[in-house]
């Protein structure tokens, strides 16, 4: 595990440049804004994987009401609004060279600033309340319902009024129009991204723990387990 | 109701016995349910005066009007909804309803009051808002099916947030908070299947996705209902 987060570095850093360099700016796009997508759809794709990580240990917390799993959460949450928050300024910066305005209120830009909102009140909830437990339950409670109605307000809303944005990745035909150096860059950045996340998380749990007086386990870079798990 | 006959009732009748009570409260305190329908009137008259029935270009007013209905209805469903549980706590009377009930028969039987609050506000704001603007709704079976299928997503969300925000400091902020991004993806089709109706057509796209909506809030609220209101 340790070898792979060396490893990590070096895969970035060739992901950048080739995100910079390799394939050819896309058609349809002004100069070369295309390549932003690189790091853009990362970003919303990290920013959302976040949020269901942290409701599915939300779920875990109220089935067994394990305080390692409100930790996981609760970070993961926090790192899903830093992506969310870089996806929307690549996004804004994108959307200032083609369409000349930083901000359109496009359905995809609104709803991804709403998702933002959604999360953001999460941590005003947990703030909230002072009882630990209390906290832990009702945090994890708004995590589990505002992920089952996320998909309205990324998926649906989106979907049903017009928009500027470019077709998505999801698009009606289900294909994935690039040609096949856009295609390795893309998907090598979403790895990444997501590596780094998973990276990220566990330095945010074991931070998050180690706040609230709880051991860290030992360094064996794997995400927290129950004991006897 | 004593503890053991309601222990013994139903699922439903429970719902309503839990809906009763809070209209029971809501009628003898009278100020607070007038208030609410002062706070709609208000918003009325107001629209009412700034733009009147010909303030707006005929080839707009479906779309002005639209939006306008659903700001009116939803900021003043706002101003009662998320009462429903921060009233029990703050008479203190959540311990008593928690050993009556279970958690989904109280969320559900709030859940239902605040539906008929909503439904009441709407039956006379929609007429009044209709007539004041001078404003024909082409499809008035489409705009009802809009609002029954719209109150009941926003009265059910705004019940379980207000269970979660009960205990927690500066709730009334903090219902706002929470509530505010979670709705947002309720009101834009509920907005634009009535911009589709006041024009007499029915919007079955944006009609499925309000059902959709309240399908899974409503699925939500009752995996975790006795979560939310768990002492």
């Amino acid at each position: 595990m340790k070898a792979l987060k060396l490893l990590l570095l070096p895969y970035m850093a060739a992901f950048v440049a080739a995100a910079f360099l390799w394939p050819a700016p896309a058609e349809g796009f002004i100069g070369e804004s295309s390549r932003i997508v690189f790091f853009h759809v990362p970003c919303a794709w990290t920013a959302t994987l976040a949020f269901v990580v942290a409701a599915a240990y939300s779920v875990a917390y109220l089935a067994r009401r394990n305080p390692r799993a409100d930790a996981v959460a609760h970070a993961a949450v926090r790192l899903g609004l830093l992506f969310a928050v870089l996806a929307l300024v690549t996004g804004s910066v994108f959307a200032r060279i083609m369409w000349g305005s930083f901000w359109n209120w496009d359905p995809r830009q609104s709803s991804f600033l709403l998702l933002l909102f959604l999360y953001a009140a999460y941590l005003f909830l947990r703030a909230a309340i002072d009882d630990p437990e209390r906290r832990a339950r009702i945090g994890a409670a708004y995590a589990v319902f505002a992920a089952i109605l996320m998909p309205f307000l990324v998926f649906v809303v989106p979907r049903v009024t017009e928009s500027l944005h470019p077709q998505t990745i999801i698009n009606p035909e289900g294909k994935i129009l690039m040609d096949s150096p856009t295609k390795v860059v893309f998907f090598a950045g979403l790895a990444g991204f997501t590596a780094i996340f998973l990276w990220l998380l566990e330095l945010e749990s074991r931070l998050e723990r180690l706040a609230a007086g709880a051991p860290a386990p030992s360094g064996n870079g794997n995400l927290p387990r129950r004991p006897g798990v | 109701m004593s503890g053991a006959t309601a222990r013994e009732l139903g699922f439903f009748p429970r719902a309503w016995a839990v809906c009763a009570k809070d209209a029971a409260q809501e009628l003898r305190r009278r100020v607070a349910a007038a208030s609410l329908f002062f706070f709609a009137a208000t918003a009325l008259a107001l629209v009412s005066f700034a733009i009147g029935p010909f303030g707006v270009p005929e080839e707009a007013r479906a779309a002005v009007n639209g939006a306008l209905l659903w700001i009116i209805l939803f900021f003043s469903a706002a101003t009662g909804l998320p009462r429903a549980f921060v009233r029990e706590e703050e008479a203190g009377t959540g311990i008593a309803l928690r050993k009556l009930a279970p958690g989904i028969v109280v969320v559900a039987g709030k859940a239902l009051f605040n539906f008929l609050l909503f439904l009441a506000i709407a039956v006379l704001s929609v007429p009044a808002f209709a007539l004041l603007l001078e404003w024909r709704i082409g499809s008035p079976v489409a705009l009802a099916g809009v609002v029954l299928l719209a109150g009941w997503g926003l009265s059910l969300v705004s019940t379980f947030l207000s269970a979660l925000v009960a205990r927690a400091g500066q709730r009334q902020v903090l219902f706002v908070v929470v509530s505010f991004p979670l709705v947002i993806p309720l009101l834009l089709p509920a907005i634009a299947a009535t911009i589709e109706a006041s024009r007499g057509d029915i919007a079955w796209r944006e009609l499925r996705v309000l059902a959709a909506y309240d399908g899974a809030a409503t699925s939500a609220a009752y995996l975790l209902a006795a979560v939310a209101w768990e002492d």
